[in-house]
């Protein structure tokens, strides 16, 4: 956490600034081993490190609902796998996000859904890292919108990966620092292949 | 004892200086020291004799920077130019006087002169006559002094105020929003937007606009004040300028506002968002607002108006408040009810109908219009102030070949 990237929003003193949703393919959010958190401020957010160059504290992904799985006794809490054209997410929501366990409970799979939550990477006694999002709210769409997010997606982690390679991505150091080994190329292949899959 | 002499010897030695005391006063200060603490006459002298040197001299004290405050306190002085920590003599007109925030404060108000405005704050213990609003003073040998980043005008004992009885024109100069400082401010703007009042003793706040920019305004409830009308053009003369947080905003306490002819083209007003709805916040939905005539405030669930109570004949409403994200910023979104009803294809009569029939009442509008419109893309337009989106209006974004094939060029191009 040592070295500076300025913050990749505007402003961090004077008032609460509420982070903005990453567009994050499957394959990609699969492969973040890194998460920060800027300030000792009890608040202050923590964020997950996309490989492809920008810091992420919540993503809005859109993908088919696949599975669901109710869990625990005393705190029940729902898992879900959420399925894009690059892979899956993993995503769950406890009795800490009432409404959106509530909204989780009620749909049906597989439906497309729209979900808003937050990344966090956890380690399995095993060594294995697992990235997994808690939902902030989950909602059944339709595949125009499904369609769109996969477009938005591209073009975000498009976005990301020029952002690194011209060196104006406030997070580059770190990149370097931690996914020494990733070649950018990987998440071009990633999104046109997504983009591929599309029919219109 | 007699403290005549010594008063009539230190107030030679002050008008020496060009200043002039009330000899009474200072014999008052001499009797106290002695009589009261004890303090030896020639001691007693010397401290008062110091005491109204300070007072009328400070800079005089290890501080270069004023220069002599005696001499340049008599120079005429316009009152855009002057700075904190110099002694002044202005010509100006009380345009505002406002009830003071303290007892220690005998009066404060704003005066002008064709070249601006300041502040004024006359202590109770300087004793000076109380101005009248209006009225064109000339005051002399007046401290400059900042409070919260803002000068001010500080009437001392030492402070000489005297009408100025002829009738002099006032011509404030208007500037444009873009150019505002803190501190007094006149413009010529239209009301862009009317915010529900956050306190009982607002009367009204919102947005005022012109062609530089917007700026956040209020009116404290207080004797003779009017609520402006949105969408109408006002020339506002002496506005409290105030910073907050690094933005700006007018309070009109102390202003004059007249309606103004024309229209003014009011810049940011049309920005627009393509993004997707990430949060519906409570609020949204069918709500019911106060029916108090300019109140509209919307009411609890037990029809609970913060001011003016109960309210059983309410009036509903539909509104959605929320987070439009756009994957860089998000944007406090609001839509108003015209756009709710476009949006969601849901229109206030059919609302009412619902939560009416449905045994979860008003939540039932709420939970139907999120399950329609939340992770949904959007094309919103409107007005942009600090981060709020109050937006005009807002469709489903399509799906375009277009952005598909360019994406695809994109993305295959260098692989």
């Amino acid at each position: 956490m040592s070295n500076g990237g300025a913050p990749s929003q505007a402003k961090r003193d004077g008032g609460f600034e509420r982070e903005p949703a990453r567009r994050v393919f499957a394959a990609e959010l699969r492969e973040c081993r890194y998460q920060f958190r800027e300030g000792d401020d009890e608040k202050s957010p923590t964020f997950v490190l996309l490989p492809s160059g920008e810091r992420c504290n919540r993503v809005f992904l859109v993908g088919t609902l696949t599975e669901k799985q109710r869990q625990g006794d005393q705190n029940i809490f729902y898992r879900g796998r959420v399925v894009d054209p690059t892979g899956t997410f993993f995503v769950m929501a406890g009795s800490y996000q009432p409404e959106a366990m509530q909204q989780l409970a009620k749909i049906d799979t597989p439906a497309f859904v729209a979900v808003v939550g937050k990344p966090s990477i956890y380690q399995t006694p095993d060594g294995a890292f697992l990235v997994s999002v808690r939902v902030e709210s989950i909602t059944v769409v339709d595949r125009e919108t499904r369609d769109l997010w996969v477009l938005d997606a591209a073009r975000s982690t498009l976005d990301r990966i020029d952002a690194l390679a011209q060196g104006t991505a406030p997070d580059a150091p770190r990149i370097k620092e931690h996914y020494p080994a990733l070649d950018p190329a990987t998440f071009r292949k990633m999104a046109y292949e997504a983009l591929a899959q599309i029919k219109i | 004892m007699d403290f005549s002499k010594t008063a009539e010897r230190i107030s030679v030695k002050i008008g020496q200086k060009g200043q002039s005391v009330d000899k009474k006063k200072i014999e008052a200060k001499l009797r106290r020291l002695v009589e009261e603490f004890g303090v030896q006459p020639a001691e007693a002298e010397r401290s008062v004799t110091n005491e109204l040197a300070k007072e009328f001299n400070p800079t005089g004290i290890g501080d270069g920077s004023g220069g002599g405050g005696g001499a340049g306190a008599k120079e005429d002085r316009s009152i855009a130019d002057i700075a904190p920590g110099e002694w002044v003599t202005i010509e100006g007109k009380v345009v505002s006087i406002l009830s003071p925030p303290s007892p220690s404060i005998a009066q404060s108000g704003i005066i002008a002169d064709s070249t601006g405005a300041i502040r004024f704050v006359a202590w109770a213990k300087a004793n000076a006559p109380k101005m009248l609003e209006g009225t064109w003073y000339r005051i002399e040998s007046a401290v400059v002094d900042e409070f919260k980043g803002v000068a001010n005008v500080k009437i001392h004992s030492g402070t000489t105020i005297k009408p100025i009885v002829e009738d002099r024109a006032l011509i404030p100069s208007v500037v444009k929003i873009g150019e505002l400082k803190p501190g007094i401010g006149s413009v010529r703007v239209k009301v862009v937007q009317e915010w529900e009042a956050a306190h009982e003793r607002m009367l009204q706040s919102g947005i005022l606009g012109d062609e530089s920019g917007t700026v956040k305004f209020v009116i404290w409830k207080d004797a003779g004040k009017e609520k402006l009308t949105v969408g109408t053009v006002y020339t506002i003369f002496h506005a409290l300028v105030e910073e907050f947080n690094g933005r700006l905003s007018l309070n009109l306490s102390t202003a004059t506002y007249m309606q103004d002819e024309g229209d003014i083209a009011v810049s940011g007003g049309d920005t627009e968002v393509r993004g997707t709805i990430v949060h519906i916040a409570p609020g949204s939905g069918l709500i019911k607002r106060c029916p108090v005539d300019g109140c509209n405030r919307a009411l609890s669930r037990q029809n609970y108006c913060p001011v003016h109570e109960i309210q059983p004949r309410f009036v509903y409403d539909l509104r959605i408040k929320g987070w439009l994200d756009d994957g860089k910023k998000t944007y406090n979104m609001l839509l108003q009810r015209d756009v709710v009803e476009s949006l969601t294809g849901m229109n206030l009569d059919a609302a009412k109908e619902l939560a009416e029939n449905n045994p979860l009442g008003m939540d039932e509008v709420f939970l139907r219009m999120r399950d329609a419109v939340l992770g949904r893309y959007v094309v919103c337009r409107g007005r942009e102030i600090d981060n709020r989106l109050l937006v005009r209006a807002c469709e489903r974004q399509k799906m375009e070949s277009g952005d598909h094939t360019a994406l695809l060029n994109r993305a295959g191009g260098a692989a």
